[in-house]
């Protein structure tokens, strides 16, 4: 380790530039500065990993980038000698994340408090009246209890568990706590498909049930299916159950008894896109955006998002 | 040096030896010369920390909006094999700049071993990635649309991992980017052409290399821990 003799010592020793005008040379981090920076580095992660088994909440998150933040100061000014360097290379460096902040900071306010965009595209995009997919969807096959699933673990999975247990990862902030489908116990509507058909239709008043009426009948169809296998037992309609939920079984289709919906705010906001040549918005008048009834459900053919 | 006795002819420069360096006629010095080009370095590796950091913005925002679903997600990582590949580039870091000093100071046979120590951790480091991902893919983790764990199923969690793979992906990509540099370095050195006058591609390769250090000193906290 002769090297770390002299260490202070810089390099281009032998430029052959004509006249000594450039006299400071290029500084040579010694040895001994980089095993102390490389001792710091490892201290410091090990203090991120061992904090990670505390939990601390958010402060996790903070004391997680300031930690990364120190690491990330002591191997650009040590090791990328930033600390010896000109100057403008940090400022150069530093610009960087400016611009980084500026970008995070515009874009987390547009991003965040926006409203809710997803599920409000989701509605927009339901499937057009008429068309079925499953004959007879309240009886239940293979595919139709697939389907259900498919459905349930996009929607119901939050609350009620990927096993129905309904313990999903929403689950502790609800009182009640939603429904266990494994267990017989507690069901406020009934475990026969048209009952829970109808709590799907139309939610749980006191609850954190809500209603799911947005999606098609025939998906919700399918969804009962599935819930039916997650039970003890697999409960059967009559045929009277079946007609006071809306179905006509002695035919292979729902039918028209029912019109998919969306919610009026959706509606409203669909409405005023439908603005004419003149600029005069569709149905809604200036002034008269909040109707009566705000919260209730519209048909959803009452206007065309297809047309 | 060459002012100490007669260049040899061409073709006999090695590690020991190295070829004097004559910078080019439109900078004052070779100090001047490598000031010059390590800017440059500086310059590019903004638009490295913009390009990363765009991922880290979309990362950061899509946690914020769907904490639950990232939380669960992250469990999903292993924080072992995470925090072993943290601590293998860090040393990575280490003999890389323990080998910019050595060339500084015209020890190029110590160079070569520290370089060489180098390379090797970036292949721990890639060895250990591809395990991890091995896992993953085997699990049924994809990213987007491909995802098919049947284990987590809570929404949005594919969302996660598609940002896990983009960015540790990316990151990758520039260790084994790095890995290549470093090796031609070495043949560098070896064939004589850097020297304590001349060694303007150690000192900017090592630049990346910490880089590359530097990114993944944020992707180990923000993917694996604090989800």
């Amino acid at each position: 380790m002769s090297d770390q003799k002299g260490s202070h010592t810089h390099a281009f020793g032998n430029d052959t530039g004509d006249g000594g005008h450039h006299g400071h040379g290029h500084y040579i981090i010694p040895d001994a500065t980089i095993y102390k920076t490389l001792v710091a580095l490892l201290v410091l992660t090990g203090i991120t990993v061992g904090l990670s088994y505390v939990h601390l909440g958010t402060f996790n998150f903070v004391i997680g980038i300031v930690v990364a933040t120190a690491k990330a100061l002591l191997v650009a000014s040590i090791f990328m000698n930033l600390s010896h360097d000109d100057k403008s290379n940090s400022v150069i460096f530093a610009s960087a994340f400016i611009f980084l902040a500026i970008f995070l900071s515009l874009t987390a306010p547009d991003f965040l408090f926006r409203g809710d965009v997803f599920t409000e595209g989701k509605q927009i995009m339901l499937p057009v009246k008429g068309i079925s997919q499953f004959k007879r969807p309240w009886e239940p096959t293979p595919e139709i209890v697939a389907h259900g699933k498919a459905i349930f673990m996009q929607q119901c999975v939050a609350c009620h568990g990927a096993e129905g247990k309904g313990d999903g990862p929403a689950a502790a902030a609800l009182n009640p706590h939603p429904r266990n489908f494994t267990s017989a116990e507690g069901w406020g509507n009934g475990r026969k498909p048209s009952q829970i058909f109808k709590t799907l239709k139309e939610g749980r008043p006191g609850t954190g049930m809500a209603s799911f009426a947005t999606i098609p009948a025939e998906d919700r169809w399918t969804i009962v299916a599935y819930v039916e296998t997650l039970g003890p037992t697999i409960e059967k309609d009559s045929t009277d159950d079946l007609k006071a939920a809306g179905v006509d079984p002695t035919k292979d289709t729902l039918g028209d008894t029912e019109a998919p919906s969306i919610p009026i705010s959706t509606a409203m906001k669909m409405i005023s896109k439908e603005t004419d040549k003149d600029g005069h918005t569709g149905n809604v008048e200036p002034g008269h955006e909040s109707l009566e009834g705000y919260g209730e459900r519209v048909e959803a053919r009452t206007f065309n998002p297809n047309p | 040096m060459s002012n100490a006795h007669a260049a040899p002819a061409a073709g006999t420069y090695n590690q020991d030896n190295p070829q004097p360096h004559h910078h080019g006629h439109h900078f004052e010095s070779n100090e001047h010369e490598f000031s010059a080009a390590k800017q440059g370095m500086w310059l590019f590796m903004v638009t490295e920390v913009l390009m990363i950091g765009a991922l880290f913005v979309g990362y950061l925002l899509f946690r914020l909006r769907f904490p639950e679903a990232f939380h669960e997600a992250h469990k999903e990582l292993n924080v072992k094999l995470g925090a072993l590949n943290t601590v293998v580039l860090i040393i990575s870091s280490a003999t890389m700049v323990l080998g910019v000093s050595a060339v500084q100071r015209g020890n190029n046979r110590r160079a070569v071993k520290l370089l060489i120590a180098t390379v090797l951790c970036g292949a721990i480091f890639c060895t250990v990635k591809y395990f991890e991902y091995s896992h993953k893919f085997h699990e049924g983790i994809f990213p987007g649309g491909n995802y098919r764990f049947e284990g987590l199923t809570t929404p949005h969690v594919p969302l996660f991992f598609s940002f896990y793979f983009l960015m540790t992906g990316v990151h990758a990509f520039h260790v084994i980017v790095g890995m290549s540099l470093i090796t031609w370095l070495i043949i560098k050195i070896k064939k004589g052409q850097i020297s304590k006058d001349y060694f303007t591609p150690v000192e900017l390769v090592g630049f990346y290399w910490h880089f590359v250090d530097l990114v993944w000193i944020y992707l180990f906290p923000l993917l694996y821990l604090l989800g």
